[in-house]
Parts: structure tokens; C-alpha cells; sequence
């Protein structure tokens, strides 16, 4: 424990932008993650475990695409939109099975494809930790904000997950497909009766949330090492946010990732051992305070 | 003696029941019928604290019930089966009656022996032969038919002892053969239990036929109560059934 | 939809699981457990003696410390319907609170054990209380937080538990009535008996009253608290008792392996007794054990044959999960009372999940 510290950067004006923007970054990709997961759980009824593959091969996908390509808007895409084909694939063929049923059956399936992703990647990728370094796009020096340090790429990811939530947000309360979506999370016998293919919107929306896992994965790439196993801390994570935030909740996933964010930043500082466990801390906090998270509503 | 005086609830601007004043004399068998909508299961809710009313008062032998929980209010006496049977789907039908009956003698907690016990065999041999259920006790619940079930479901609310037993549609989803078989056997029950028995129901040759008391609820107001024979030539009730095109020029 | 059809569709989420049948002659059944488990013992007791090989014993003792833990976890999940996703905390604690009171007291062994017991029941007590009164899938997140929390805990407070390294250091074992525990054979005796003890008295929970009050719990709350049911103080017990024999699991676990480490701690213990009851079937009281031999039998060919553990494990489990959809003792029951029912009549099987049976299936 380290009050001082983290006393000493709350005074500091340096520190807070510092530490501030870090844990916003840190916010703004577990958002990313989260909003996956929340939109997962919202519409299919379905707790996706593997969420954290997702991310992970997201961020191997970019990087891989990188160093073949040197475009980083390429690999951008490519962490995206293999991810999103992925989430199709996978949602088709296996979770489709499981849907309506125990929360066990769920759980196992998921369980046994984060075991065989983590092994397929450490086949093909090796298990040791990769990088994938900064683009060269962004090899500028830092911004100088009252005297905190911010990489411009900060910047950048902070305006891509700003501008999803944007889309997110405005797109499923006002394009028809949003509408359609939302009613399938509704009443999904209905929306198939009135002749729409139900089994595509789940597909697309898995592959929607699996993506946006990956795209996090993608713009973690640059200020991350890559190995097999970092999907699990994201899962936790933002399963943490998502449960804090309240499950089906998109606002409730910004804010849930904003406060773990700034959590993991400035706890880091004061309590350098224990910052999981501040996370874990603050979940039981909410969670008994309000089980169905700061947003959430009842499960039906 | 259960007595019912202005019960009321709300929900927004509905009153889904406005003043309810009845008494049932203990014994009694009476039937509730109206319209869909009429008010008729938010009448038990309140009865048995599923609902909280928001005025009035429900007095079993003098105790008032209004406003406590659900358990406290079968432990007072108020036993009910469901429209659906709430029943537990794994267990056998010998076993859904023993577990009952210990709960009820408070051996619900018994670590240290083994199930079943001697003292509870008896009580739920006894409600199983009541329902006629005894054939089929290794049949487990959620292989049963729908009318067995019920009949499971109505145990249930048996085992305790109740003083009043509430039954919310026995013979709903059924056909008509079956209804009569259930409604039978609700008749049996009552007469051998002596216990006084509310039952809701659709079907008015069931209703005209069994029930020796009969209240009409319209709109969550008793609209009349009465023999089969008085409510049979009521006004207000036909009206509220038939439509007004059978009364001469009378607005609601 | 109507209250019928939307009463229906509520009552259909839940898969209905069957567990062994009612004792017809309770003190007869009692006793033939009684005798089961004694023969168990007996054979278990004997192979030291019959086999030289140390890595059999081992297999035994793991076993014993997975086998109580997934079996306790049955008693949540099977029949109770509660899932817990962080029932491996009570694990972890069971082996770094008897590691550390034999590290830092000089309590004899059993007095340790107690100790160790009492702080379990405490700890869950507390932890139960906040959760039990969630449904479903919160109860699973909220107890899955805790562990995680403690497993930081363990983590974080280096100067008590060795942080990431583990607790080092060994633990003492004196001798008490004549039971050496540092010696092998001891040791390995010590866990058998501590099996089979556990086991027994988890199958009187099981079979008493009070086992029967958790199944109606587990098949419809609101009704059984409708019949006078306490249901938040029985899930609150089966909690804490289940917590207890899961913290003997880890307790032997600590004696094994010297020590204690923040992977017993860690979620995938719960992942692995979660695993464990689907393998082995939730229907039988017998088929967490028989899931435990399988699992650590997987474990152990799977990690000598190829690196890509991962892989085979995803598959075995996909295999049991989409294709199975049971147990292995659930097919073994299915299997048996297929036979019973050729040769004369017998209670229907349940169309899917578990089995229905009326008969006792010995275990």
C-alpha cells in the first residue's frame, strides 16, 4: 500500500491528466469490450464467456496484418472485421445450440472454446508475448496537457470508442434495424412470426459484439503485449463492468468502464498489489447494493 | 369465519377491486365468477398477500391478514392452488406429499435422520387418498397430467391444514369430462374436509350446478352475490354477461 | 400471452434434476451406506499395500481433496439449484487457513482442523448471508467477486501468505494419536478416511429432511416458502456446510503439497468443479466422484501426451456439453433402470436431463 503516492498525484495537476487519461484509456477500451458483451447479453439472453477470445484475436489479427501490410488502418480493419466473421461462425454453429437452456451448458461450451482459442493461438502465434509496436503514423511525440504526458494515440482511441457508443447508442434507438433488434431482445417469437429471420439477427449481433471486442483488441494492439492468455483479465474485466454497469445496459457499460478505469489507474498508484482486488471490492460494493447493476434492469 | 371489508387496490387508475365487503361463514363453498378482467384473481392475490391492498381489511377468525407476507398468511390458514399448478417438477408424487407435510411439522431443518420420517408418512398417506393420488405416488410431478398435477396442487395446499382453502380455477385447461372429475373431487373434498373452499371458475354449468353460494365480481366491485337461483335471474349480471341489448333501455 | 401460457413458459426454464429416490426403509438405507462406505474405505485403505506405486496413491489423494470439493459443490448446484461460481474460495481457504494456524501456532492437527472448519463457517456465513438472497445469475457473479477478491487478498498480503510464490515453508506435523502425518502412508490414509467421512455425512444431508427441503427449493422457491419454507436460512446453511467440506478438500490439498498456493484460490478451481459435475452427472450422489477420477485421469494423459492441452480438454467438454448433454453416471442410471424396466415395471424416465428413477441406486 502506497497512500502517499497516490495522495501526491492527486495534488499534482501533471498527475491527474497523466493518470487520468490512462485510466480513461483503459475505460474507453474495457467500453469497447463491455458494450460487446452487455449488447450479447441484452438480445440473446446469452452470457458470452468468450468474449475475451475475441479481444485476443482481435489484437493478433491487427498485428499480424501489420507486419504483412505496415497499414494500420488495415489492421484495424481486419482485427474487426475477422473477429466479427469469427463471432458469426462460432454463434451459428455452436452457441445457437445453447440458447434457452442452463446457464451451465453456456458456461461449458464457452469455457471449452477459450481453452481451444487459447491453444489455437498459442499454435499458430507461439505462447511468448508479442508486440506489435506503434505504428508509425503515431510515432510523434507526446501532448503536453497542463503538464501531464498524452500519446496522441491515446487520442485516437478515445474518439473511436466515443464515436461506437455514438453509433451504438443512436443507431439502435433510431434505425429500423435497431428497432427490429430491440424488439427481437424482447419478444423473439414475435419478430420471427412477422416473417424477419431471427437466426440472422443473432448471428449479426453476436458478430456485432464479438467485433467490437476484437476492434478493442485491435487498438489495444499498439500499447499492449500480445500472448495467449490475455484474453482472461478483459473477460473478467469487463464482465466486471458489465455486471457493475448493469447487464443490457449501454450507458451502464460506459460508465461501469469509466469508473474501473480510473479504478485500475489511480489504484494502481496507491495500492500497486492489490488493484484487482480494489475492482473485485468496488463489484461486491455495487452488487450488494443494487444486484442488477447501477443500470440494469430485471432479468425477465 | 373469513370476512373481506372495502377492499381495495389500485393499479395506476385501474381499480382492479373497489371495496369488497363479503363474509364467508366457515364451511361454506362458495364460487367466484365474472368477466375476464373482473377482478377475480387480484381478489385472491390480496387474500393470500401475493398483493398488498392499498385499503380494507381480510379478517380470518378476527385476525386481520391485510398487509402481511405471503408465508405468515398460510400459517395462518389461507391455503391456495394455483391456475397453473405450482408444483416441484422432480420429485415423485409421495415425496412432494412427505416433504410437505414435514415442512408443515416445522422438520423442514432435520439433519440427523433420514427421509421418510414415521410421524409424516401418515398425514401425507392421508392427503395422497384424499386427492386420489395414492396409485401414482412414484410418478414423478412433472411426468403427471395437467389435471393430476392440479390435483398435486391442491395437496399441496391441503397438507397444511388451512381453514380457508382458496382454488384459482381447478378446471382450467381441461375438457369436460375432466372438469366434472375435477369439480367432483373439489366437492368431495370439501365435504369431507369441511373447510371452506373459494374456488374461481369459468364454466357456469359447473358453477350453477356445485356451488351452493355464488359472488359475481364485475370491474373489481361485487356486482351480486346470491344463491344459483338469484343470480341466474339478476339483472346486473345478465347485463354484465349477456350485454344490454337483453334489458329494455337501462344505461349502465 | 395469457397467465397460463406465460406460467407455463416459466415453469418450463426449469430443467427438472432428478436425484437418488426416497429411502423406502430409511435404517436399512442408512446402514447399507454405512456399509458401502466402510468397504470403500477398506479397499482404498488396502492398496497401499497391494500396489507399489506412489503415483496411484497420489491419484487417490487428489481425488479425495477434487472429490469432497465437487461433491459439496453438488450439494449447491445439484440439489439446491444455486449456482456458485466461487465455491473454489472455501478451497483456497481451507488450505492456506490450516497451512498457516500449523505454520504459526503450535496447535496439534485436529484442534487446527477445527480451527480451520470454524473459520470457514464464519467467513461463509458472512459471505453467504450477502448472497443467498440473489437469484441466479447474480448469485453466481457476486460469488464468483469474492473469490476473486480473496484470491487478491491471497495475492497482495505477501507478509502472510508468500503473495504469488505461496506459502513456503512446509508444514509441521506432529504426531497426534499415534497418526504420523509425514509419513506417506499416514498421510494417504488420513485423506481416505477424510473421503469417506465427508462423503458419508454429505449423503445424510442429502437423504434427510433437510436434503428434501433444498430439492423443493431447487424446483420451485416460491412455492416452498408458500409451505412455511425459511428458503433464505436453508440456501444460508447448505452454504456454509457445503463451504466446509470444501475447505477439507483444501486442507488435505495443503498437507499434499506442503503448503498452499493462490491457484487454489483461483476461479478455475470453481471452473474445474463446475466441469467435474457435468462430467460425472448431477443426478447421481455419486457422479461428482465419478467426474473427479475422469477429470484428473484427463489432466494427467492429456499433459503427458501434448502440449495442446487446451485443446483436448475444449473438445472433451464440447463432446459432453452439445453431444451428451449428461453425465456418466447419469447414462449409467439411464442404462440400469433401462434394464430394470425390460424385465417389469418401473416409474417413467424423464424425456431429457436427468433420469427419473425410483429406485435407490446404491451410492
Amino acid at each position: 500500500m502506497d497512500l502517499d503516492a497516490l495522495t501526491g498525484c492527486l495534488a499534482s495537476s501533471a498527475c491527474l491528466v497523466t493518470q487520468g487519461t490512462s485510466g480513461f484509456i483503459i475505460g474507453m477500451l474495457l467500453f469497447l469490450v463491455a458494450v460487446g458483451l452487455t449488447l450479447i447479453f441484452g438480445v440473446l439472453k446469452v452470457v458470452n464467456f468468450t468474449h475475451g477470445a475475441f479481444y485476443m484475436f482481435g489484437a493478433y489479427f491487427a498485428m499480424t496484418t501489420y507486419q504483412l501490410s505496415g497499414s494500420f488502418a488495415l489492421a484495424m480493419l481486419c482485427g474487426a472485421a475477422g473477429t466479427a466473421i469469427l463471432g458469426l461462425v462460432f454463434e451459428r454453429v455452436f452457441m445457437s445450440r445453447v440458447y434457452g437452456g442452463d446457464v451451465l451448458m453456456q458456461l461449458l461450451v464457452c469455457y471449452a472454446f477459450v481453452l481451444i482459442f487459447d491453444d489455437v493461438v498459442r499454435l499458430f502465434w507461439g505462447p511468448e508475448f508479442k508486440a506489435m509496436g506503434m505504428p508509425t503514423a503515431f510515432q510523434v511525440p507526446p501532448l503536453f496537457i497542463v503538464g501531464g504526458v498524452v500519446p496522441p494515440y491515446y487520442l485516437l482511441l478515445i474518439g473511436v470508442a466515443l464515436g461506437v457508443a455514438a453509433i451504438l447508442g443512436l443507431g439502435l434507438a433510431s434505425t429500423r434495424i435497431g428497432k427490429v433488434i430491440r424488439a427481437a431482445a424482447h419478444n423473439p417469437s414475435m419478430v420471427s412470426a412477422l416473417g424477419i429471420n431471427t437466426g440472422l439477427i443473432y448471428g449479426s449481433v453476436f458478430a456485432l459484439g464479438g467485433s467490437l471486442a476484437g476492434l478493442a483488441g485491435a487498438l489495444a494492439a499498439p500499447v499492449r503485449s500480445l500472448t495467449p492468455g490475455m484474453g482472461f483479465s478483459v473477460l473478467i474485466e469487463s464482465f466486471i463492468v458489465t455486471v457493475i454497469g448493469g447487464m443490457g445496459s449501454i450507458l451502464g457499460a460506459l460508465i461501469g468502464a469509466l469508473l474501473i478505469g480510473l479504478i485500475r489507474s489511480f489504484g494502481s498508484l496507491g495500492f500497486p498489489l492489490f488493484t484487482d482486488g480494489l475492482m473485485y471490492l468496488f463489484m461486491v460494493i455495487v452488487l450488494v447494493a443494487r444486484p442488477t447493476g447501477l443500470f440494469g434492469k430485471e432479468v425477465a | 369465519m373469513l370476512e373481506v371489508q372495502q377492499l381495495s387496490k389500485s393499479f395506476g387508475g385501474v381499480k382492479a377491486a373497489d371495496d369488497i365487503t363479503l363474509s364467508f361463514a366457515d364451511g361454506s363453498l362458495t364460487a367466484v365468477i365474472g368477466p375476464n378482467g373482473a377482478g377475480k384473481s387480484t381478489f385472491f392475490n390480496l387474500i393470500t398477500g401475493a398483493l398488498v391492498p392499498d385499503r380494507g381489511h381480510i379478517l380470518l377468525n378476527g385476525i386481520d391478514l391485510a398487509g402481511r407476507s405471503p408465508p405468515e398468511i398460510v400459517r395462518h390458514g389461507v391455503g391456495r392452488a394455483f391456475q397453473v399448478a405450482r408444483i416441484f417438477p422432480s420429485l415423485t408424487v409421495h415425496e412432494t406429499m412427505l416433504a410437505a407435510v414435514g415442512a408443515d411439522q416445522r422438520r423442514a431443518s432435520l439433519l440427523h435422520r433420514r427421509f421418510p420420517l414415521a410421524e409424516t408418512r401418515d398425514r401425507a398417506e392421508h392427503a395422497m387418498e384424499l386427492l386420489g393420488l395414492a396409485a401414482k405416488r412414484d410418478r414423478i410431478a412433472a411426468t403427471l397430467s395437467h389435471g393430476d398435477q392440479k390435483l398435486l396442487d391442491i395437496a399441496l395446499a391441503l397438507v397444511l391444514d388451512p381453514k380457508v382453502l382458496l382454488l384459482d380455477e381447478p378446471t382450467a385447461g381441461m375438457g369436460t369430462e375432466e372438469r366434472w372429475r375435477m369439480i367432483d373431487k373439489v366437492h368431495e373434498l370439501w365435504d369431507r374436509q369441511k373447510i371452506t373452499v373459494i374456488f374461481i371458475e369459468h364454466d357456469m354449468d359447473i358453477v350453477f350446478k356445485i356451488a351452493p353460494f355464488i359472488v359475481v365480481l364485475c370491474y373489481g366491485r361485487i356486482l351480486a352475490t346470491g344463491t344459483p337461483d338469484a343470480i341466474r335471474r339478476n339483472p346486473a349480471v345478465i347485463e354484465a354477461y349477456l350485454g344490454s341489448e337483453h334489458l329494455a333501455g337501462e344505461a349502465i | 400471452m395469457t397467465e397460463l401460457q406465460a406460467e407455463s413458459a416459466r415453469e418450463r426454464v426449469v430443467e427438472p434434476l432428478s436425484v437418488p429416490r426416497l429411502d423406502k426403509k430409511p435404517q436399512r438405507s442408512r446402514s447399507l451406506d454405512l456399509l458401502i462406505a466402510l468397504a470403500a474405505f477398506t479397499v482404498l485403505a488396502a492398496l497401499p499395500f497391494l500396489f507399489s506405486s506412489k503415483a496411484l496413491l497420489d491419484f487417490v489423494i487428489r481425488c479425495s481433496a477434487f472429490g469432497l470439493f465437487a461433491t459439496s459443490l453438488n450439494l449447491l448446484v445439484g440439489y439446491t439449484g444455486m449456482i456458485s461460481f466461487g465455491h473454489g474460495m472455501f478451497f483456497g481457504l481451507g488450505a492456506y487457513g490450516f497451512a498457516l494456524i500449523m505454520q504459526r501456532t503450535g496447535l496439534p492437527i485436529p484442534v487446527a482442523f477445527i480451527c480451520t472448519l470454524l473459520f470457514t463457517t464464519v467467513v461463509a456465513s458472512v459471505i453467504g448471508a450477502i448472497c443467498v438472497r440473489l437469484k441466479e445469475i447474480y448469485f453466481a457473479f457476486v460469488t464468483l467477486a469474492f473469490q476473486m477478491l480473496i484470491h487478491s487478498v491471497i495475492l497482495s498480503w505477501v507478509s502472510l501468505t508468500g503473495g504469488d510464490q505461496g506459502l513456503r515453508g512446509g508444514i509441521p506435523r506432529p504426531v497426534f494419536l499415534g497418526v504420523d502425518l509425514s509419513n506417506y502412508v499416514h498421510l494417504y490414509i488420513a485423506s481416505c478416511a477424510l473421503l469417506v467421512i465427508g462423503l458419508m455425512l454429505m449423503r445424510q444431508i442429502a437423504q434427510s429432511p433437510f436434503g428434501y427441503t433444498l430439492r423443493m427449493i431447487r424446483d420451485n422457491a416460491v412455492r416452498a416458502s408458500f409451505i412455511g419454507i425459511d428458503v433464505w436460512r436453508a440456501k444460508l446453511t447448505i452454504f456454509v456446510l457445503a463451504a466446509l467440506f470444501a475447505s477439507t478438500g483444501g486442507m488435505i490439498m495443503s498437507l499434499f503439497v506442503s503448503g498452499a498456493y493462490p491457484e487454489f484460490a483461483f476461479w478455475t478451481i470453481s471452473g474445474e468443479g463446475i466441469f467435474i459435475n457435468m462430467l460425472g452427472g448431477v443426478t447421481t450422489f455419486l457422479g461428482p466422484i465419478v467426474g473427479t477420477v475422469l477429470l484428473l485421469i484427463l489432466n494427467d494423459t492429456v499433459t503427458r501426451l501434448t502440449e495442446y492441452y487446451g485443446i483436448v480438454l475444449g473438445i472433451v467438454i464440447l463432446f459432453f456439453a452439445i453431444g451428451l448433454r449428461k453425465g456418466l453416471m447419469d447414462f449409467a442410471v439411464e442404462w440400469y433402470q433401462a434394464r430394470r424396466d425390460a424385465h417389469g415395471p418401473g416409474t417413467m424416465t424423464r424425456p431429457r436431463g436427468g433420469s427419473g428413477n425410483s429406485t435407490e441406486v446404491a451410492g
